[in-house]
């Protein structure tokens, strides 16, 4: 009885696919859609510009309401929402850089936290920087929406140490990963 | 002679006084003779631990776990626990076990990751079990812990993959590697295993006596992002009861079994009759906060818990009230203003319980429950957490 084979089904749909379609084929069909596409109600686009988020102060967080763009070398910076550590920005490394022989951990945990500019929120990778002694200036502890263990990705107590070649904690960076 | 007699005066009156300034320096308020006999160095030991001692690690800095006795306020000893290490007692009162890890450089070359057993009298190392990792964090009571016979000892591990390492202590050995997706904050479960709390809101449970690990979860029953549980819950053998406090102040108490179950949870705002705290911001209540932030107390099955004003998200702030709640009545019986703003806070088993608290002012307090007045305060002394010995 002949076995199930994926590789050989998928190579089967695709031969017929592409015998059956040309690039420019492609290209008309899909400048097709371009122009009929406002003719569609975008459904889903539609209700997720409806469940936006509200901003406005009454549903911001302490933290959020007394936040500044300024200067990053203080706690209130409006990345640090969830931060817990030394700044680098005090420890000789930048809001993304670690300081002079420190390593940047791939992991991290992350934040979610508002530009008072915008009023938008931003995701926020706390990569610590590792494999320094502590660094011990400009502690933080903000905790907007920061949980415990069991979700790590959103636990700032953990030494976010994870792949590089030393797990000693020295900074942690707030690096902006994108609009959340 | 009168000069001559005013004179003499005057130096009896000098040596007099010189006497009782030096007399006041000594130690002993008698005029006791000081020692010059030839000595040796010698070594104090511990004698068997008693209800009133307490056990205070010592912060993110400093390194070791101080023994106090509250009954006295003394320092009696320190067990070495470097930093990022979890302290866990031996039921039989045997030994002190440290879970730990180093590197060969220092702080780099090959890293080893391994459970440090001294002997509870002498403080000596009498063993050291390798294992295979372990998170490093800090402050939490409940990522190492030991069953009640003292046989297992379970170390929760995250690689950020999560598992627990089982620790046979009778042949101080490590076993095996558990897989615990999704979940951390090991409870123990005596004759199954050990419980944990998970990501999707439930608690579950590993039975590690077949040959294979089985896994069963409860349903959900607290918002694990949004109303999170204190990684540091309580456990009560007595009872076999776990007790859970989440960031908004609900309480959940489970009951520990092959198949826990969960008794509807109450507010601590509620019990001590005002509002509920909610998760919106500008709702200023009284919230639960800190590392450590509640302490049960077997005997009486009361919880004390450290309470702040505030918004919500504000978890980890030191406590400006001790909550004392009567669990089985589900009423805050008593209010406690506290110093220090303490983000640690444990509770002697004694009958008569002494509350201990640590904070921000790195000042551990000895206070007693009925007044609220601190007996001890004892300066420098670390921000913990806190340990007690259970009954």
């Amino acid at each position: 009885m002949k076995k199930f084979d994926p590789d050989a089904l998928g190579e089967k749909m695709l031969r017929r696919f592409a015998g059956g379609t040309s690039r420019r084929g492609m290209l008309a069909r899909f400048g097709a859609a371009l122009v009929a596409a406002p003719v569609f109600p975008l459904l889903p686009v539609s209700r997720a510009e409806a469940a936006k988020p509200d901003r406005s102060p009454e549903t911001k967080t302490l933290f959020a309401r007394t936040a500044q763009t300024a200067d990053d070398t203080k706690c209130n910076y409006w990345r640090y929402c969830a931060i817990d550590g030394s700044l680098c920005t005090c420890c000789g490394g930048g809001v993304h850089t670690c300081p002079p022989g420190a390593e940047p951990s791939p992991v991290s945990w992350v934040g979610t936290c508002i530009n008072p500019e915008d009023g938008k929120a931003y995701l926020i990778a706390y990569r610590d920087c590792c494999g320094k002694a502590y660094c011990a200036k400009c502690d933080c502890n903000n905790t907007d929406r920061e949980t415990q263990l069991y979700t790590p990705q959103l636990n700032n107590d953990i030494i976010w140490c994870f792949g590089t070649t030393s797990m000693e904690y020295h900074c942690s960076t707030a690096v902006l990963v994108g609009a959340a | 002679m009168k000069s001559a007699a005013k004179a003499k005066l005057s130096a009896a009156l000098t040596a007099l006084a010189l006497g009782s300034a030096l007399g006041s320096l000594t130690a002993s308020p008698v005029m006791a003779k000081a020692s010059v006999e030839p000595e040796e160095s010698d070594v104090n030991t511990l004698p068997a631990a008693t209800k009133s001692w307490f056990f205070v690690q010592r912060g993110f800095v400093l390194s070791g776990t101080s023994i106090y006795d509250s009954a006295t306020g003394k320092l009696l000893g320190q067990v070495e626990t470097p930093i990022l290490s979890d302290m866990a007692l031996d039921p039989l009162g045997k030994a002190y076990y440290v879970s730990q890890s180093i590197w060969t450089k220092g702080s780099r070359g090959t890293r080893q990751d391994y459970i440090t057993i001294y002997d509870s009298t002498a403080l000596k190392v009498q063993a050291d079990i390798d294992m295979p990792g372990r998170l490093l964090v800090g402050g939490r009571k409940n990522n190492f812990i030991v069953s009640e016979d003292g046989k297992w000892g379970f170390v929760y591990n995250f690689s950020p993959a999560s598992s627990v390492n089982l620790i046979d202590f009778t042949k101080r050995k490590f076993v095996k590697t558990i897989e615990l997706p999704g979940c951390a904050d090991l409870i123990p479960n005596p004759g199954v295993g050990f419980s944990a709390l998970c990501s999707d809101g439930s608690m579950a449970t590993v039975s590690v006596m077949g040959a294979k690990p089985a896994i069963t979860h409860t349903a959900p029953f607290f918002e694990a992002t949004n109303d999170p549980v204190f990684d540091n819950l309580a456990y009560d053998k007595g009872r076999k009861q776990a007790v859970m406090m989440t960031y908004t102040g609900l309480i959940h108490i489970a009951s520990i079994s092959a198949t826990p179950t969960i008794a509807p949870a109450f507010s601590i705002q509620e019990a001590a009759g005002i509002r509920k705290g909610e998760t919106k911001p500008l709702e200023v209540n009284w919230y639960p906060g800190g590392g450590q932030p509640m302490a049960l107390h077997r005997p009486s099955g009361h919880l004390f818990v450290l309470m702040h004003k505030g918004e919500y998200w504000t978890h980890k702030e030191g406590g400006e009230e001790v909550w004392e709640v009567d669990l089985a009545a589900r009423k805050v019986v008593k209010r406690l203003m506290v110093e220090g703003k303490p983000r640690s806070i444990e509770v002697t088993q004694e009958a008569s319980p002494r509350i201990i608290t640590a904070g921000e002012d790195e000042a551990v307090r000895v206070i007693d429950p009925a007044t609220g007045n601190a007996t001890y305060t004892i300066e420098h002394a670390g921000g913990g957490p806190i340990t007690v010995i259970e009954p």
